[in-house]
């Protein structure tokens, strides 16, 4: 048994705080948009940053700490930066409150330039804005780098990137959590990167006055946004490949397929992002196609690779459910469905009926809640259950499963069915020409406080075991 | 004689100053308040501004255009209760003169007096019923939903599979993993192939019948025959308030924002996005269409552009 370090336990309590909360503001924002608060109507637009900052995130810090947690068996990251990444970013989160809830910021989670600078919010606000994401940014930055010395101190970064398996070597043999993280740590600090120049760009222009160019910024915006989205779900993924052989009693090896495969997703992920550049016919048309052929093929690896072995794992295993499994298990599932959407939203001739409609939070919904959500929860369950050891029950850990998949499924429903019929995403209130839009958020209104009622279980379920785990480390 | 001349001179000088008044006030209302407000057409995101210099003092009129948020943060009743009836947008300070305020109130006046009196709000319309998806659309929620469907039913063979435990031949499933390879592998590339060609920008060099140019701003779209590259050309070019076009003509809508980014979506009489592209400071997105049934065309804004996003639409016909 191996005790969860204090940093991944405060992780946690972060996530299981900040995770119902912005639950509670996507509500708010289904509401409005049903037409059910009609006064707090001004409100959605900085409730809708406030959401979408927030769960890109939650979600990325929480799927770091596992990243963080799984390598402490492997090798020594720095818990001295593990703190400061906490306190960093519970500093960019406070600035981001500030300037939501003071400032009534709204400049959208992307932020595209140069609304920031051209909206209706004070020019405070928008600074504190800046600041927030620029604390945020350089923390996750040297966590990241802290986190990849770590892993090249231990393997060098060749062999965790498993370049001898490649070369025909299995030994000296590589976890294949150690792989993936490597792989997403290398992509977040590329994402990374793109975000501090993005935000150079805007401090020069608050300064000096001199603007930048809107193509280049939404290139550089899309690349940190997408990439650090995505290599978030595929550190969920090294969760998965970490504790799922527990559950199944069966070893998940790297080979060189597995190394194939991920060193493949270093390459494929840097290129999707200019799937979200479409819609602008200036783009070089070069880079449209490419975004199609990299977004098409990225679902090789998924699926061929780590769900089909993921799946081998499980079939006819003796295997050992429980909440922690089955988040996985179907947190799998959630990952492949939401690729499904996302690879046919980014088929350029579909995308012009698809691209901003409610298609779009449909996908990244699925993956980012059904997928990489239900990963992050069912390892920290794993985890805190390993040390605390509490008797379980499986009825109600079964009703908690469900009562999430329903809510989660019915929410996302909505969003396709509503994508589908053309209602656009982020709109308010809907035109009468699309007024369906609001018979879509009602329901998901009712959906998603299914969610949020299962996740309150499973907040009542790893509550005592937390603790213990907590006291363990005393 | 002499004065007589001098008299018609001055009289000639001022009636020209006055007509450049109004048309700095005509001008200036294009630039800077169409996106929000009409004379005489109804609220926008900002309120119909026909008898707005009878309602109000023409000082605080003045104040306001200048300094809007000054009024705001020094919580004029005025200000404040416009503040709140408009969902809290606040007006922006357009960095006005008075002598710009006056030319526009001077132009606000004139035009209202002249418009037709204000059509009174129109009652709460009744919902639209749900319209038919459309042929892209529902194609791909069709291959969503049965793909989707394939992926739950192996989950569920494979999660129903523990109930038995047994070992499972490796390389048997080393040899499935395989076959899936080159089938996922063989698909996509043919429907790389297939999808590629049918992308908006292959469709670049047909000849366009009419070429409209579309500026957007926050929370407006500004058609016209004439380019638009810049504020200053709104007062200048001539607008069309809503686009005609014959059927069957094919259309290149040159796109562009003086800005933030915005998105120009454009909907079909039966309410399904059928075509759309980006708006982009700087940049002009050509976007073309075949208009092929007749009807009332929807434009709706399509990237988040702040608090009137929602607000941000406009409409073409097509005979």
């Amino acid at each position: 048994m191996r005790a969860v370090h204090k940093n991944t336990l405060y992780w946690m309590a972060v996530t299981f705080i900040l995770f119902p909360v912005l639950i509670l503001v996507g509500l708010f924002m289904r509401a409005v948009q049903a037409d059910q608060l009609g006064g707090a109507q001004a409100w959605f637009y900085p409730m809708m940053t406030l959401h979408g900052v927030g769960m890109v995130g939650v979600w990325f810090v929480a799927a770091m700490a596992c990243a963080s947690d799984i390598l402490e068996r492997y090798c020594d990251p720095s818990a001295a930066v593990g703190r400061f990444a906490l306190a960093g970013t519970v500093l960019g989160v406070l600035l981001l409150l500030a300037c939501v809830f003071l400032g009534r910021f709204a400049a959208g989670w992307y932020f595209l330039y140069p609304l920031p600078l051209k909206g209706e919010w004070p020019a405070w606000s928008a600074v504190t804005f800046l600041l927030s994401i620029t604390v945020l940014g350089a923390t996750w930055l040297v966590w990241c780098l802290d986190l990849l010395r770590a892993i090249a101190k231990k393997y060098s970064l060749s062999r965790a990137l498993a370049w001898h398996y490649l070369a025909g070597r299995g030994e000296p043999e590589l976890p294949p959590s150690v792989l993936i993280i490597t792989v997403s740590l290398i992509a977040a600090v590329a994402a990374l990167l793109a975000g501090v120049i993005v935000l150079v760009l805007f401090y020069v222009e608050l300064l000096s006055g001199a603007t930048s160019d809107t193509l280049l910024m939404k290139n550089l915006t899309f690349f940190f946004g997408h990439t650090l989205v995505n290599l978030a779900m595929y550190l969920g993924v090294a969760a998965l490949y970490e504790a799922l052989p527990e559950y199944a009693g069966r070893p998940w090896k790297t080979n060189r397929i597995v190394a194939i495969s991920w060193n493949a997703v270093l390459l494929i992920v840097l290129f999707a992002y200019f799937h979200h550049l479409y819609m602008d016919f200036v783009q070089p048309g070069a880079f449209q196609y490419i975004g199609q052929v990299a977004s098409y093929f990225s679902a090789i690896p998924a699926a061929v690779v780590t769900i089909f072995g993921a799946l081998l794992l499980v079939y006819h295993a003796r295997m050992r459910w429980n909440i922690a499994s089955l988040l996985f298990f179907i947190g799998l599932a959630g990952w492949a469905i939401g690729g499904v959407g996302a690879v046919i939203d980014s088929t350029i001739s579909v995308n012009v009926a698809l691209h901003n409609t409610l298609w779009v939070p449909a996908h990244f919904h699925t993956y980012m809640v059904a997928g990489l959500a239900f990963l992050v929860i069912g390892y920290f369950y794993h985890r805190c259950q390993e040390v605390a050891r509490v008797p379980e029950n499986a009825g109600a850990q079964a009703f908690t499963t469900a009562l999430l998949v329903i809510g989660a499924y019915g929410f996302f429903a909505m969003f396709y069915l509503a994508g589908a019929y053309a209602v656009p995403r982020r709109f308010a209130l809907y035109p009468l020409e699309l007024n369906h839009g609001a018979g879509y958020s009602l329901a998901a209104l009712v959906f998603a406080s299914l969610f949020l009622a299962g996740f309150l279980l499973y907040l009542v379920s790893i509550w005592t075991r937390w603790f213990k785990a907590m006291g363990a480390r005393a | 004689m002499r004065f007589a001349e001098v008299l018609v001179f001055v009289c000639s000088l001022l009636a020209a100053a006055a007509a450049t008044a109004a048309t700095d006030g005509k001008v200036l209302f294009e630039q800077k308040c169409t996106a929000c407000h009409t004379i005489g057409g109804g609220k926008r995101v900002g309120p119909d501004l026909q008898g707005v210099t009878e309602r109000q003092p023409r000082d605080w009129l003045l104040q306001f255009i200048v300094a809007p948020d000054k009024l705001l943060a020094a919580k004029d009743p005025a200000a404040l209760k416009l503040f709140e009836e408009f969902n809290r947008i606040p007006m922006p300070n357009l960095g006005l003169s008075e002598a710009d305020a006056q030319a526009l109130i001077e132009f606000i006046a004139t035009a209202g007096a002249a418009a037709r009196p204000a059509a009174p709000q129109p009652a709460a319309q009744p919902a639209l019923p749900q319209p038919d998806l459309g042929s892209l659309q529902s194609k791909a929620l069709a291959v969503f939903l049965a793909i989707t469907a394939v992926i739950v039913l192996v989950f569920i063979w494979v999660g129903a599979s523990t109930r038995a435990p047994a070992d499972v031949n490796t390389a048997k499933a080393y040899g499935l993993r395989r076959v899936l390879f080159i089938t996922a592998a063989v698909l996509l590339t043919a429907l790389l192939a297939a999808t590629l060609p049918q992308a908006p920008y292959a469709a670049g060099d047909a000849k366009a019948d009419r070429v409209v140019y579309v500026a957007t701003r926050q929370f407006d779209f500004v058609f016209s025959e004439e380019p638009i590259t810049s504020a200053e050309d709104l007062g200048r070019v001539r607008r069309m308030e809503r686009p005609e076009f014959a059927r069957g003509e094919l259309v290149e809508f040159r796109v562009t924002s003086l800005d933030v980014n915005h998105g120009f979506g454009l909907y079909n009489p039966q309410r399904q996005l059928i075509a759309q592209t980006q708006a982009m400071p700087g940049y002009v997105n050509r976007l073309r269409v075949r208009i092929t049934e007749p009807g009332d065309y929807k434009v709706l804004c399509l990237e988040y552009c702040a608090a009137g996003h929602h607000l941000m639409h406009s409409g073409l016909t097509a005979k």
